[in-house]
């Protein structure tokens, strides 16, 4: 009878045992990492643009370069397909050009000549290029931090 | 004046959840101020979201805000006014011993540094770009979805067919504080910790008649990598853990229902049930499951038609929110195709990579749209596996203490 209660007791100890030993070696460091803060709105967009493009305060800079773009069309946003960097700013630029209408094009080399072929310029208000550098033939690209080119519609005054 | 706003949003948060809870358990007699206090912030995260749902179908703005507000304090008035009339007292459970006292400790530092290191960390991308970003966008738009976010299909990357549960929660604060505010706002995901923690203790020290094994189990959660250092976790306002806490809940009370016939106990556990769907689209699976569990126990115990009633409000939700989809012409989920028999047939080959550890959630993945389900598997399947931990310690926690009968 006294015998089972041990094991039972045992058992238990060890298998928590075994767990705090792996939980805390993988919990504990996430502790000590990073810093609180900074205590701002835009706290994550602007974290992950400045990290991703180099930007300041991407949340409030990025809408107003886009705000000079016409209102008409949407933004093309083009990402490198398979390279998870890349789709993600795509998609914080998305985030932040709300309610602009915008359209994701993934692109699976590096040119994107053939996706981009069937665009007709006059129809979008213009192009970004996130981690990617846009083909010659659309003209010379706004660099927006290290990474983000910006090809605005000829229709931008 | 950010920080007023935050307050007086979590106050109206926990008034109406603290009428709901009230409003169940006035019968009681004696309310546990623990219980009263996780539930508060679980039924009033939902009752509010579901406000700001349905009454921003009629108004915006300022109109909207005092129209939830006044829902809010007219369930906390009636909560309050019914606990009155019944006489019942409150109850704070104190730990009687060194051992519970020190785990008590214990569980409660823990709880303070979830909030310290999810203030040390940013969204993570699916809380930012899934949930978030619903919850910025109403707020840009006096508080509802604009139709056009729906169908937008070029935000289609933030799957707008996603329920608004823990958006509409952050959005609730977003409102009251006069601002997007991404810092303050993860506030809400340690709380959901902090309920899920304590509730864990509750159900194991009920169910087991001792509180030394529900304070462990309780004590050791935040020992879970997943929870703290991974992404979906806590601390990236991911909400897989505040559906593990919603299914922790509903399965908690659906126990405690099973060992006694109270209206409180299937009450509740229709209140959580309901709000799992309301949550995350995965939380259907989490229904179902608990539907067939809810059935296996009340069979026996002819109780059928208190759960088929307990039912109900789920229905409710799941139907009106699918009608609600399909009427704003809802731009469809990218991740998984529509479930068919020729897709599945297409597709059986997939059965032996996926294999069958935990037989639902990999059957998904049948019906994933990646280029490379595998993955989409590796990307999500651990995140998912995080909706049945503090259940999976709930059951740790029962079987820590045997019954005399079983300790020979």
């Amino acid at each position: 009878m006294q015998f089972r209660l041990y094991i039972h007791i045992g058992l238990w100890c060890a298998l928590f045992a075994v767990f705090f030993a792996f939980g805390i070696r993988i919990a504990g460091p996430a502790l000590v990492e990073n810093h609180i803060g900074p205590v701002e709105v835009n706290r994550s967009i602007d974290a992950y643009i400045l990290a991703l493009s180099g930007i300041e305060h991407g949340s409030e800079k990025l809408p107003d370069v886009f705000g000079r773009l016409p209102k008409a069309g949407p933004l093309i946003i083009v990402v490198r397909k398979d390279n998870s960097q890349s789709e993600f700013l795509g998609m914080m630029i998305g985030y932040i050009s709300w309610p602009r209408e915008i359209k994701l094009i993934k692109v699976a080399t590096p040119t994107a000549e053939k996706e981009l072929a069937g665009i007709n310029p006059d129809s979008i208000s213009g192009l970004v290029f996130c981690l990617m550098d846009p083909p010659a033939w659309l003209g010379k690209p706004i660099r927006l931090g290290s990474s983000i080119f910006l090809v605005p519609s000829p229709k931008t005054g | 004046m950010t920080l007023l706003g935050l307050s007086a949003a979590y106050l109206t948060i926990f008034i109406a959840g603290f009428g709901v809870t009230l409003l169940v358990f006035a019968k009681a007699g004696r309310l546990n101020l623990v219980e009263c206090s996780c539930l508060s912030w679980l039924l009033g995260s939902g009752a509010v979201s579901l406000l700001i749902w349905l009454c921003g179908t009629f108004c915006s703005g300022l109109l909207l805000q005092m129209a939830v507000t006044i829902a809010c304090l007219a369930l906390g008035i009636s909560g309050w006014r019914i606990k009155q009339k019944l006489g019942s007292k409150f109850a704070l459970p104190l730990p009687t011993n060194v051992i519970e006292w020190l785990l008590t400790s214990l569980l409660l530092v823990e709880i303070i540094l979830f909030f310290y290191v999810s203030f040390k960390h940013t969204l993570g991308w699916d809380g930012l770009l899934n949930w978030e970003i619903k919850a910025r966008y109403a707020f840009l738009s006096g508080g509802v979805i604009p139709g056009s976010y729906y169908s937008d299909p070029g935000r289609a990357f933030s799957h707008p067919e996603y329920p608004l549960g823990i958006p509409f929660t952050e959005l609730w604060l977003y409102l009251w504080m006069g601002e997007p505010h991404q810092f303050w706002v993860k506030t809400i995901f340690p709380l959901f910790y902090a309920a899920g923690a304590l509730l864990l203790a509750l159900f194991v020290t009920r169910l087991s008649t001792k509180r030394w094994p529900g304070l462990i189990v309780a004590t050791l959660l935040a020992f879970v990598p997943f929870l703290s250092a991974s992404p979906g976790g806590i601390i990236v306002g991911y909400v897989d853990f505040p559906m593990s806490v919603f299914y922790l809940a509903a399965l908690g009370y659906l126990l405690c229902w099973y060992r006694e016939d109270t209206v409180s106990n299937i009450s509740i556990f229709a209140g959580c049930l309901a709000l799992l769907p309301w949550i995350k689209s995965e939380g259907v699976i989490l229904w179902v499951l608990l539907v067939f569990f809810g059935l296996c126990l009340s069979l026996p115990k002819h109780r059928t038609r208190q759960l088929t009633l307990a039912l109900l409000p789920g229905l409710f939700v799941v139907v009106g929110w699918r009608l609600y989809l399909r009427l704003m012409h809802t731009f469809p989920p990218s991740d998984f195709a529509h479930p068919s028999f020729s897709l599945l047939h297409h597709n059986l080959g997939r059965l032996a990579d996926i294999g069958l550890p935990i037989v639902l959630y990999p059957l998904s993945y049948v019906f994933s749209t990646w280029p490379s389900y595998t993955a989409h598997m590796t990307s999500s399947l651990p995140r998912l596996l995080l909706h049945v931990v503090p259940a999976g310690w709930l059951a740790i926690g029962l079987a820590l203490t045997q019954p005399k009968g079983q300790v020979r």
